[in-house]
């Protein structure tokens, strides 16, 4: 059980760090939204999920 | 040259974003890392982890330091908490204070100053609150950490729909799973806050502690508040204990642990070890749903304009009633907590004298007229065999 809530824990890290990369990839490449707007609530999204990857927050 | 043009764009944004990110993470990251002094008085016999007794949260940010001081004279034992919910200071000030200046004649005193280590390591979401306070002393300021109710979620998580309390199998709220308060007696398989509780019984346990107190704060609306939470066992010395402040210093409530409310420390501490297991609550308007700014002031001094009118409404539950010319200060709560606590003691001593422990550290009138920072030591002066960071 301990192996597995730990496991279940850090996937979600990796998880974190995935939309992160998910987040930064729709900033650079995205085929709709294309506004300026929009490219700041997609750079901005990724700091939740960046500072959790990092166990920051 | 349009898309170089959306290209720089895109990446000039992402560097503002990076910075504010740097920004704000660098403030998380200091108050995940802050260490708090602490100069033990010379009655200290020596310091360990609470995972001596639990491997099972060794390493981990629920693992905290144990402070002992044995007398060396056979007595009764006593272990005390503050910080179990790190969003109530006072508790953990108490147990510095106690720390730096306790005298043990008779018995041993385990402290441990943040119960809940994980939770001190951040602040409460969304309550936008300062993440230290100052208090002023003899030597000059110092910083003290304010934490959260819970356990860092980086260091439990996900949280699950539900939280089943073991062994009942009570239903709670969610979040009450990363709750010191809320998973005891624990199990050394389980979250790592019902490991942290699995390790707070095993050290109850292994060291057969006559006495357990958990020091807390509530929020005046709580009818909790000013309270001693006693389970069945110490109901007696703590209804005396009670009578006895509230004729003497300060009006004190008493409560009988009820049992059907599972997980909290006055329940399953008493059920599951033989010890007498007590929580005391002190007014802590900070933590008011309806007060004003929630400032390092309010924090310090416990006045607030909201509350005043709801004391006026009859609304609030702290004794004596709420008066926002005095508020709630800092040292009056510390006071409360550390007169509650021997006044607990005293009883005990008098109800079993096997147990009988001889204990000086500030009290309650010590705490009104010098105030709470007046008895912290200097770590700047102190000697390094007695100074420690938690």
């Amino acid at each position: 059980m301990l192996f597995l809530t730990e496991l279940i824990h850090q996937i979600y890290f990796i998880l974190a760090a995935i939309f992160a990369i998910l987040l930064l990839r729709g900033l650079f490449k995205r085929g709709t939204r294309k506004t300026f707007i929009y490219d700041i609530v997609y750079a901005y999204s990724i700091i939740p999920f960046l500072l959790r990857a990092l166990h920051i927050k | 040259m349009k898309n170089n043009h959306y290209k720089t764009r895109k990446i000039i944004i992402l560097a503002i974003v990076l910075v504010l990110a740097f920004l704000g993470g660098r403030e998380f990251y200091e108050i995940r890392h802050f260490k708090q002094s602490i100069v033990v008085s010379d009655a200290f016999t020596e310091r360990f982890m609470l995972s001596d007794y639990s491997d099972s949260i060794k390493g981990t940010w629920a693992d905290t330091p144990v402070y002992l001081y044995d007398s060396g004279e056979p007595g009764g034992s006593m272990l005390w908490l503050g910080g179990t919910h790190p969003y109530e200071p006072a508790t953990m000030l108490a147990a510095y204070i106690a720390a730096e200046n306790i005298k043990v004649k008779k018995g041993k005193v385990y402290i441990i100053p943040a119960a809940n280590y994980s939770a001190m390591t951040m602040g409460i979401l969304g309550n936008a609150y300062p993440n230290y306070y100052t208090l002023e002393t003899q030597w000059g300021s110092k910083k003290m950490r304010i934490g959260a109710r819970n356990a860092n979620p980086l260091d439990q998580w996900p949280d699950p729909f539900t939280y089943v309390h073991y062994p009942s199998t009570q239903n709670l709220a969610y979040q009450d799973i990363r709750n010191l308060n809320r998973t005891y007696p624990g199990r050394p398989n389980g979250s790592l806050t019902e490991r942290l509780s699995y390790a707070i019984m095993e050290l109850i346990r292994q060291e057969n502690i006559d006495l357990y107190v958990d020091m807390h704060e509530a929020s005046l609306m709580y009818p909790v508040v000013s309270t001693y939470v006693a389970h069945d066992r110490s109901l007696d010395i703590c209804m005396m204990a009670s009578m006895t402040l509230s004729a003497e210093q300060f009006p004190m409530k008493c409560e009988a642990s009820p049992k059907s409310l599972r997980g909290l420390s006055h329940r399953e501490v008493g059920d599951f070890s033989d010890t007498l297991a007590v929580l005391m609550e002190t007014p802590e308007p900070f933590i008011d749903r309806v007060a004003g700014r929630i400032t390092e002031e309010l924090m310090l001094t416990g006045k607030d304009e909201f509350l005043q009118t709801a004391s006026e409404a009859g609304l609030l539950y702290a004794q004596p009633e709420y008066d926002i010319e005095f508020g709630s200060p800092m040292e009056y709560r510390v006071g409360r907590h550390l007169s509650s606590t021997m006044e607990v003691i005293k009883w005990m001593s008098d109800f079993f004298p096997e147990k009988e422990m001889i204990l000086e550290f500030p009290l309650y009138e010590d705490l009104m007229e010098k105030g709470a920072g007046y008895f912290l030591q200097d770590p700047a002066k102190a000697d390094k065999d007695k100074l420690f960071y938690n």
